[in-house]
């Protein structure tokens, strides 16, 4: 069986790849940067012997990443995991972006998704397989900054509420995870009020659980009590954390 | 901007002796390599386990390689292994010994990376024999916001090729590389020989030119100095009968005792077990991965230098002119009495060039604590001028003390080299504490 990853050149979706392919899973990887891709894609099948098939892809510009997804899966076993680690944010996302640059945000972080999880629907059903979505804490509660971003991520939310009211976990299994900060290039250098967990720690809990049930948490869990903790801010409080 | 995310970061040269508040990139893709302001001031990092200050310095960016550590393309008939440059020796070795193969030429440190190797140019167990880094490398990919991305072998920009073996990462950024393995061993029997000094040493070494690994320890106190042993580790048969413990890797990183061990007592007991346990002609066996890392179990000697650090001054000495050389050093040590921690011996075969550290001769690497105290330092000084005497030549990236100076003076052909590394370096983009102490 395959899994899927989108996203996968980099951070977190890098290393979910490594962790499939290191217990012997085959892999379509999807990303934007080719030539990271096919590194990617050399160094996993000559380390684990794995077939890995590797789809450079702009989800910015793609009309339809689905349907180009789901063509680039001819001729392979058919999908058992879909896993969309993906995510771009911008640092200017505060309520003052243009109309273009809206669109991109939500091209990646939300229509891509939506339009993958479409086209691949059927596949997944009949293997009995696993979609795994990557929201962020950043959508627990609306701010000043990551404005659009949130905003997507927040629609992955109904996502897979969506899926789970339509599926039961005995068709399709339907897994949402939150994240808090990760330490890829995203952080790098950044003052961040709690520790970044590692990618591969997380990619390691993320697969381990992929054959389980259906199911939302946070990655890391120390930060279901920072959510928690955030949305118990009285209003008045939580509209003076500007920062 | 989105990838051109630079943490500050103080970074600390291995062997403690320079240290530098810098900002560093954690490129994880292509295009971020090239994300930096092209007249940013730069240097590569790999491992950072470099003993002097390479990877970084005042007023450079260092760019981490660390995510660019990818297997790209193995010809398992022929052992031709390409790689991302920032791919740990250690994780090559264990991928290219599990496949049959293995890189006959490596560091000590398992940390170190193949762009790491061929910046430094780095010799391994018995470079008389293997050559060094050099030797392995078909090709390289190098980056540089000048030139752009860049292929060279021997037959193509073979300039650049050759500046770029100990050209300390000024050439431009290594990405990838492509190695020649060879077929290894199944295991090593080494034959312990006992040598009374330095000279007797050399004999021994030269005697036993051909074998995979071999190597001297010997004590640098004033009353026993040279006394030692010379490995000699000879392809085996013996397969399975000796099977390594899975240890971990050395880490880039050591913390320190919060005191010196290697002071005169310490070294003094060090010595007495090294003599106990190893002095002895005799054989044992041991696995190829044991003898190609034994860094790996020398985790506490290295703490044990304490927060003053250490330094190692590898010169390497003409046969011709080794005997004098050692009883000149003989003399010098019994008459000054410096704190010496262990000396190693290793032979050389190949062509002295460029800023490299080979030649034809035998290399003796002296380590010694506290190198910032005056007598120490005093007695470096002095090693580096009984060695010049003796047409000694350096490794400039081990000895983290040598300034241009020594450089030019050790080194024949020191100003024509640096003016080959700035060809391929205009402006000094590439930079680091290395070549601003050596001025290249």
């Amino acid at each position: 069986m395959t899994a899927i990853v989108v996203g996968a050149s980099s951070g977190l979706g890098r290393a979910l790849a490594a962790e499939l392919a290191r217990r012997g899973r085959d892999l379509l990887l999807v990303a934007s940067d080719a030539r990271d891709l096919e590194a990617l894609a050399a160094d996993l099948h000559l380390r684990h012997g794995v077939g890995v098939r590797a789809l450079a892809l702009d989800l910015a510009r793609e009309a339809d990443p689905g349907a180009r997804i789901a063509a680039a899966l001819e001729g392979i076993a058919a999908p058992s995991a879909l896993l969309l680690p993906i995510g771009h944010s911008r640092p200017d996302d505060e309520l003052a972006l243009d109309a273009a640059a809206i669109g991109q945000l939500l091209a990646i972080n939300l229509h891509a998704p939506l339009a993958i999880v479409h086209a691949l629907l059927p596949r997944l059903v009949e293997t009995r397989g696993t979609v795994v979505l990557f929201g962020s804490v950043a959508a627990v509660r609306g701010r000043g900054r990551n404005v659009v971003y949130a905003a997507a991520k927040r629609g992955l939310d109904s996502l897979y509420e969506s899926l789970r009211q339509r599926y039961r976990p005995a068709e399709l299994r339907v897994q949402a995870y939150r994240l808090g900060f990760l330490a890829t290039n995203l952080t790098h250098g950044l003052r961040l009020p709690l520790p970044a967990a590692e990618p591969a720690a997380v990619a390691r809990i993320v697969v381990e659980r992929l054959a389980r049930g259906s199911s939302r948490r946070y990655l890391p869990r120390r930060f279901a009590l920072v959510a928690l903790l955030v949305r118990a801010l009285p209003w008045p409080l939580y509209r003076r954390m500007r920062g | 901007m989105r990838g051109y995310a630079l943490a500050e970061a103080e970074l600390v040269s291995f062997d403690r002796q320079f240290a530098a508040r810098v900002r560093v990139q954690k490129p994880d893709r292509y295009r971020l390599l090239g994300a930096l302001p092209a007249d940013a001031p730069r240097i590569a990092r790999g491992g950072g386990v470099s003993y002097v200050g390479a990877s970084f310095g005042h007023g450079a960016i260092s760019q981490d390689l660390g995510a660019f550590d990818r297997l790209l393309a193995f010809d398992a008939d022929a052992g031709r292994l390409t790689v991302e440059a920032g791919l740990r020796i250690g994780d090559l070795q264990r991928f290219a010994l599990a496949r049959g193969w293995y890189l006959p030429v490596a560091p000590g440190h398992p940390g170190a990376t193949v762009g790491g190797c061929i910046a430094a140019d780095v010799h391994g167990k018995n470079p008389a024999r293997d050559g060094t880094f050099r030797a392995l490398v078909e090709s390289i990919e190098i980056e540089s916001p000048l030139r752009g991305r860049v292929v060279a072998s021997a037959e193509e920009n073979a300039s650049l090729f050759e500046t770029t073996f100990a050209g300390f990462g000024l050439t431009g950024t290594i990405t990838r590389a492509t190695l020649r393995l060879a077929r290894p061993p199944e295991a090593l029997a080494v034959r312990r020989v006992p040598v009374a000094g330095l000279d007797e040493a050399a004999r021994v070494l030269r005697e036993a030119a051909n074998a995979p690994v071999l190597y001297g320890w010997h004590d640098g106190r004033p009353e026993r100095f040279g006394r030692g042993v010379i490995h000699i580790g000879l392809a085996s048969e013996a397969r399975g009968r000796r099977r390594p413990k899975p240890g971990r890797d050395l880490p880039a990183r050591i913390a320190p005792l919060p005191f010196a061990v290697w002071n005169r007592a310490g070294i003094a007991l060090a010595n007495g077990w090294l003599a106990l346990r190893e002095g002895r002609a005799g054989q044992s066996e041991r696995s190829l991965s044991e003898a190609l890392f034994p860094l790996n179990r020398a985790r506490l000697y290295f703490a044990g230098y304490g927060p003053a650090g250490m330094a190692e001054a590898q010169w390497l000495v003409p046969h011709p002119r080794f005997e004098a050389f050692a009883a000149a050093l003989r003399d010098h040590v019994a008459r000054e009495r410096p704190l010496i921690a262990l000396i190693a011996s290793k032979l050389f075969g190949g062509t002295a060039a460029g800023l490299g550290f080979d030649g034809r001769g035998v290399a003796l690497a002296i380590q010694v604590p506290a190198p910032a105290r005056p007598a120490q330092r005093a007695f470096l000084e002095a090693l580096a001028r009984i060695a010049i005497e003796h047409d000694g030549r350096p490794n400039l990236i081990k000895d983290s003390t040598l300034d241009a100076s020594v450089a030019r003076r050790a080194i024949a052909g020191f100003d024509a080299a640096r003016t080959r590394l700035a060809v391929h370096n205009p402006g000094g983009l590439h930079t680091s504490e290395l070549a601003r102490r050596l001025g290249l």
